[in-house]
């Protein structure tokens, strides 16, 4: 084993061989201990460790942190290395489920081009250097001797939660900044604001299993959502429920929710605000008592009527009637806003027009719930959007940084170009990247840290969407370190000792640190008479804390909403919608084998990326499918291959996120498009968040075609009956109901 | 041996399907998948990547329909106008079964596509069902998502796989499963020219060269193989994982339990639209399902009291007698 990292034995010496050693006494390597090394003893599996029984797999619970949902899981573990997540059933978040992205997060632990060794720009370029020059070179720029102090210093992330958010807050304020950039492109940011404000909550718990209807305008909760695995357990309820319950879907791009929708509603990109008040119309019109409604609110719901929003959607103002009979009829009903809705300019007043549904409806205090809050807000996830992206850049355009750390987050990949973020970052002196991956932002830092995978590293998580019960999520090793890294709390540790030595220097690493943190919760949290060692080993072996939460009372209140009047661009009169996707997320998982080759659940399309548009659309541009398509925006312009279906309003071209990596490793440099770089500036009016779905674009034929790799060429069942569908009626009528 | 006893077990086997086909299994390990709750996701699929050693092969070789997905989530769209084929009467496959052989393929391709028609994309203000009927409608939009079939090798009782095996690689076991033999494979593909469902996955190539570059191979399951170039592979209702339950019931003198494990599909699925059991167990999951849904193991045929209910297989005209039921999808018109 190599010299500078953490020896086996010594790291079990440490943890004391408590409930924790078990864990670790499953994690041998013995394929690296050899007797020409002759640094460790060989020992024959005839005499195997304790817990290790050779062909039998042991499971620990950890938690997953492919996205911010933070499931809980189990990780089998065999010979010392991990094989294989399922979810644990004992988590509130997925209830033993696991989604795709979960299960290949061991293709991240385990891919081949992660870094083994920190790197720093000698020269102008990244070099391979050893821990203590590489800790030595950080201490000098971020040490008590630097001198540096307040917001000249920053850490840009992605969602954090649990312990490492309290280090890394402990860190900011040790330094005394208050620039902690939290970033993420999938989000729901712009939808808390309207829970806030109206709801009094940012987070309520929506009760899918008690909706009897839903109609969701471009949320794709069982896809790119907050929590996917979370509500496709509740849609699972929903659908089964008697009668079952009917999903209607209004958004430009068939997501993969709207996929499963009983009614799927192409709507013109940036009109769903006037959808939701053109159905409020239809509500009021058939009786709703609009008693708590404002005057100028409700002027605003009567001048949409049907016709002139049939015409400002593109749907019809008999589609709009039914929607809201059906509303009406079955009760109680949920309303939901996504991304496609948020993301404009007007994406506040918009979700706010969808909020305004649901207190019509009568549906908050029955399908939408106080969600309740825990008793550590410390701990609970520190959510983003794009706002800190901008406000970042912002930042390094007026050289207002002398030191940025970046984790979790790519931002060079994910910012639009014209934040010009490659060029400001040049503004900054010192960037240190903690990453696995040669990723775009690490490969343009000063310092690259190559941190512990999630499956080597200790660390407690709180998910971001949490309803129904708050837990405290622990990750724990499931197997040794591959290479003689660094885990990230120990290193939030070793940057608070050079700061506050007194405080943090009983701590001799994060793990110690953990368990003082957990053992020290008062007895009413730890539930039972235990003693220290106890609890702690029940935790681990649990895999989770369920902590005390306090549900309180939504608020209810309208809020203005201004809503611009639609307008057409004769230059460029197509919309782009840059969809996330449930698999290569925002770009995060492109590296990742599994991923790549797991078609897109809409497409079929795998490896690469490509331009949906409706055949209408293709007939119009003259292209066919497998055409590449150029897609110009006031940005730039990229070219990607055709897929046609009639999934897609006629007036957007959908390009996926994910693809289009300029570095990031074998699996995903140099394939497709990333769309992001081409979105138009442009931010919600309130909120600050990039408008994704805002950019107006032209398209034409590029003048190529190549073979288009999908899953399946046939896009028909050809007359057979592979799948059958039957109506809702038959199914609520003959479906056995004593199975389960 | 004598030819008595060689003539009294093959008469053991070869029972009709009019007399429910074959009896003395131990086991009958079958699944049945929800369309109602199914979303299409992908989780069984890349679940079952991480259980069984399934290589990833590159966009070139995915190209060529190489992609070792033992199981695939299919999406159809089911809208004519894509491709200009409209099951009718005399050209579907019940047609066929029934004596009357569908039109020749290329009759199927797409004659020009369809101009786009005056007005196409103008609503006529119809009602709700008449504008969005079911299959062959005129809808300009996919008004009704996509349909998404998970697929998974049938483990089908008559397989159409096992006769045409030179080698019997594959053959059918005691506990209802469609078995592969790797070493005993010579690579013929017989079977999966003969797999009606296209579910059976040939090594063009030895994977292992280049789909697990160091240190990925660490994470390969050593509880089955790595199969190399020149071998035919498939779902194998993850047979290593039966193995250790049935050992361990053995051990313990007891049955296997119900719901005492799953395959990696069905224990990844967040809408648990996916179930697995034994079928031959009458309190298992599975078995109550396919009796409340009235389908039975055997007939190419079924004739249900309640022809309501939800329960079919896939091409089961064919008479391969497959073991996963599935559940039809379901749409609020």
């Amino acid at each position: 084993m190599s010299g500078n990292g953490v020896n086996r034995r010594d790291f079990l010496k440490i943890l004391g061989w408590s409930g924790v050693g078990v864990a670790v006494a499953g994690c041998d390597r013995p394929t690296t201990v050899t007797l020409e090394e002759g640094k460790e003893e060989v020992v024959a599996y005839l005499q195997p460790e304790e817990y290790v029984i050779p062909g039998v797999g042991v499971w620990f619970a950890s938690t997953c942190q492919q996205c911010a949902a933070g499931c809980g899981v189990h990780g089998r573990v065999r010979e010392g290395r991990v094989l294989k997540m399922e979810g644990n059933p004992d988590s509130s978040i997925n209830y033993g489920k696991l989604c795709q992205m979960g299960q290949a997060g061991l293709q991240g632990h385990y891919n081949p081009d992660r870094i083994k060794k920190p790197l720093l720009r000698k020269g102008g370029s990244l070099t391979e250097v050893t821990w203590e020059e590489a800790l030595g070179a950080l201490e000098q720029k971020v040490g008590a001797a630097s001198g540096l102090a307040g917001d000249r210093f920053a850490w840009f992330t992605g969602t954090v939660s649990g312990h490492q958010s309290v280090l890394l807050s402990a860190h900011l304020a040790a330094l005394g900044s208050q620039h902690h950039f939290v970033h993420e492109v999938i989000n729901n940011a712009v939808g808390r604001a309207v829970n806030l404000d109206m709801l009094g909550e940012a987070m309520p718990r929506y009760r899918l299993d008690e909706a009897k209807v839903i109609l969701s305008f471009g949320s794709d909760f069982l896809g790119a959502g907050i929590s996917p695995v979370y509500f496709s357990t509740a849609y699972a309820k929903f659908r089964t429920g008697s009668p079952r319950g009917v999903l209607i879907q209004v958004e430009p791009k068939m997501t993969l929710t709207g996929g499963n929708a009983d009614l799927w509603v192409p709507i013109r990109p940036g009109t769903e605000g006037a959808f939701a008040l053109g159905i409020a119309n239809q509500l009021l019109k058939q009786g709703v008592d609009a008693a708590g409604v404002p005057e100028n609110i409700r002027a605003l719901i009567a001048s949409h009527d049907a016709e002139k929003v049939a015409s400002i959607t593109g749907s019809s103002a008999d589609r709009l009637a039914r929607i809201a009979t059906l509303l009406k009829e079955r009760s109680p009903s949920l309303v939901l806003a996504g991304a496609s809705v948020e993301g404009h300019a007007h994406g506040y007043s918009a979700a706010a027009a969808v909020m305004m549904l649901n207190m019509l409806l009568g549906n908050v205090g029955k399908t939408i719930v106080a969600g309740g809050s825990s008793p550590f807000p410390q701990m609970e996830a520190k959510m983003g959007g794009t706002r800190d992206l901008i406000a970042f850049a912002d930042a390094a355009d007026k050289k207002n940084l002398d030191v940025v750390f970046f984790y979790g987050a790519n931002p060079v990949y994910t910012a639009p170009s014209h934040l010009g973020l490659t060029e400001k970052l040049k503004n900054i002196p010192f960037k240190v990247a903690f990453s696995n991956f040669p990723d775009e932002t690490a490969l343009s830092a000063d310092l690259v840290l190559p941190v512990l995978s999630p499956y080597e590293d200790w660390g407690t998580h709180m998910g971001i969407y949490q309803p129904e019960q708050k837990v405290v999520s622990i990750q724990q090793p499931l197997m040794e370190p591959l290479y003689p890294n660094k885990g990230f709390g120990d290193l939030l540790l070793a940057f608070l000792k050079m700061r506050k030595v007194k405080e943090y220097e009983s701590f001799t690493d994060y793990y110690s640190y953990l368990k003082n943190a957990f053992t020290a919760l008062p007895a009413t949290v730890k539930g039972g008479a235990l003693t220290n060692d106890e609890f702690w080993g029940k935790t681990l072996q649990k895999g989770l804390l369920e902590v005390p939460t306090v549900v309180g009372t939504l608020k209810p209140r309208l809020v203005e909403i201004n809503l611009p009047e639609y307008k057409e661009d004769a230059q460029r009169p197509f919309h782009l919608v840059p969809s996330g996707r449930l698999g290569l997320w925002d770009g995060r998982h492109a590296n990742l084998p599994w991923l790549q080759e797991a078609p897109d659940q809409i497409s079929k399309i795998v490896w690469t990326s490509w331009a949906e548009i409706h055949p209408a659309t293709a007939a119009r541009l003259g292209v066919e499918q497998g055409d590449f398509l150029r897609i110009t925006s006031d940005q730039g312009a990229l070219e990607a291959q055709v897929y046609i279906h009639k999934g897609i309003h006629i007036d957007a071209i959908a390009v996926p996120m994910g693809q289009g990596h300029e570095e990031y490793g074998r699996y995903a440099k140099g394939r497709g498009v990333n769309p992001l770089k081409i979105i138009s500036p442009g931010a919600d009016a309130r909120t600050g968040e990039l408008a994704l779905y805002g950019t107006r674009v032209t398209a034409a034929a590029a003048g190529r075609r190549e073979f288009l790799v999908k899953l399946s060429s046939n896009e028909t069942q050809l007359g057979r009956k592979m799948v059958a569908t039957v109506t809702a009626d038959v199914f609520n009528r003959a479906e056995p109901k004593t199975i389960t | 041996m004598s030819i008595t006893n060689l003539i009294n077990d093959w008469s053991r086997y070869r029972k009709g399907a009019e007399e429910g086909g074959f009896h003395e299994y131990e086991h009958q390990w079958a699944m049945v998948v929800d369309l109602n709750k199914c979303i299409g996701c992908n989780a069984c699929s890349v679940a079952c990547y991480a259980e069984n050693n399934l290589p990833v092969v590159g966009e070139t070789r995915f190209a060529k329909n190489q992609g070792m997905h033992w199981m695939r989530v299919e999406r159809f769209w089911d809208e004519p106008d894509l491709q200009p084929y409209v099951a009718t009467a005399s050209n579907s496959l019940d047609a066929w079964i029934e004596g009357n052989p569908p039109a020749p393929r290329s009759a199927l391709k797409p004659s020009n596509p369809a101009p786009i028609a005056e007005g196409m994309l103008e609503r006529d203000g119809k009602g709700f069902n008449e504008q969005f009927g079911f299959h062959g409608t005129k809808s300009e939009y996919q008004d009704f998502g996509g349909s998404f079939l998970p697929m998974m090798c049938q483990q089908c009782h008559s397989a159409t796989c096992e006769p045409v095996c030179p080698v019997a690689a594959t053959y059918h076991t005691p506990d209802g499963l469609n078995a592969q033999v790797y070493n005993r494979c010579i690579g013929s593909r017989y079977c999966s020219n003969n797999c009606p469902y296209r579910l059976r996955f040939f090594n063009f190539w030895s994977y292992y060269e280049d789909a697990w570059p160091e240190p990925l191979h660490m994470q390969l399951n050593p509880d089955l193989t790595v199969r190399d170039k020149g071998v035919m592979e498939k779902c194998t209702f993850c047979v290593h994982r039966i193995r250790v339950v049935k050992d361990e019931a053995r051990m313990e003198n007891r049955k296997v339990k119900d719901g005492e494990f799953a395959t990696a599909c069905v224990q990844s699925c967040p809408t648990s639209a996916l179930v697995f059991g034994d079928k031959m167990d009458p309190d298992s999951q599975v078995a109550k399902l396919w009796n409340a849904h009235q389908v039975k193991q055997g007939p190419y045929k079924q004739t249900k009291e309640n022809k309501e209910l939800r329960g079919y297989r896939i091409l089961e005209g064919l008479n391969t007698d497959p073991s996963v039921m599935y559940l039809e999808r379901v749409r609020e018109v």
